[in-house]
């Protein structure tokens, strides 16, 4: 029996990021303080720390409630976050009055991050879907 | 209401609600929660050869590009 699929689906979905928050908030605090990088790091924390984790759990309810069923492959589901997710960042960025890229950057590190989100997906992801038996 | 009213309620109550006798498994549960766990089967995670040229692309653009780091970072 497999009871709360979508509950144990979105918490297969955010352990991943919330656990590289640990290391991305090790960098940004690194570059911020020890190397005086001008990140306005308290401003723009909060889209690591609570969008991107959340987004994903509930990227992966949708993949499993929905979009799984017409045979997309988890990670070509997975790079389309970040068509959803830069513009987010930009949107933050700007609501917060800070600067961390551009939308021509953006633009330009969005395959990388695609490729990056696809081998995520696929594999960790799916990993995790599998160890909580949904998505096999 | 007096004790003799509370005496009859106990024991309407005793006789309505069913005795627990053993509320404890009957024998250990864990080794057949790890037999389910290893039975299971999980997903190998296996690279085919598009991950690695995707892997591959991806450690080429941040190597030729380290700029493009904090923004990889940030939306993970």
């Amino acid at each position: 029996m497999n009871s709360h699929p979508y509950i144990k689906t979105y918490m297969a979905g955010v352990v991943l990021p919330s656990l590289f928050l640990l290391v991305v908030l090790l960098g940004f605090i690194v570059a911020r303080f020890i190397f005086e990088a001008p990140i306005p790091i308290e401003r723009m924390i909060i889209f690591p720390m609570a969008v991107v984790p959340n987004l994903w759990g509930l990227w992966n309810v949708l993949y499993i409630a929905v979009v799984g069923k017409r045979r997309l492959p988890l990670g070509a589901w997975g790079a389309l976050l970040p068509a959803l997710l830069i513009p987010g960042g930009l949107a933050l960025q700007e609501f917060v009055g800070a600067s961390l890229f551009t939308p021509i950057e953006g633009l330009v590190v969005f395959p990388v991050i695609a490729a990056v989100y696809y081998l995520i997906w696929k594999h960790a992801i799916g990993f995790f879907n599998s160890l909580v038996g949904v998505g096999i | 209401m007096n004790s003799h009213d509370d005496q009859q309620l106990r024991s309407l109550l005793k006789r309505s609600l069913p005795p627990v006798d053993n509320v404890e498994p009957r024998r250990d549960l864990w080794p057949d929660m790890l037999r389910r766990i290893h039975a299971r089967g999980h997903r190998a995670v296996r690279f085919d050869l598009l991950d690695w040229i995707l892997a591959g692309l991806v450690a080429a653009s941040v190597l030729a590009f380290p700029a493009l780091i904090p923004g990889i970072l940030y939306h993970l």
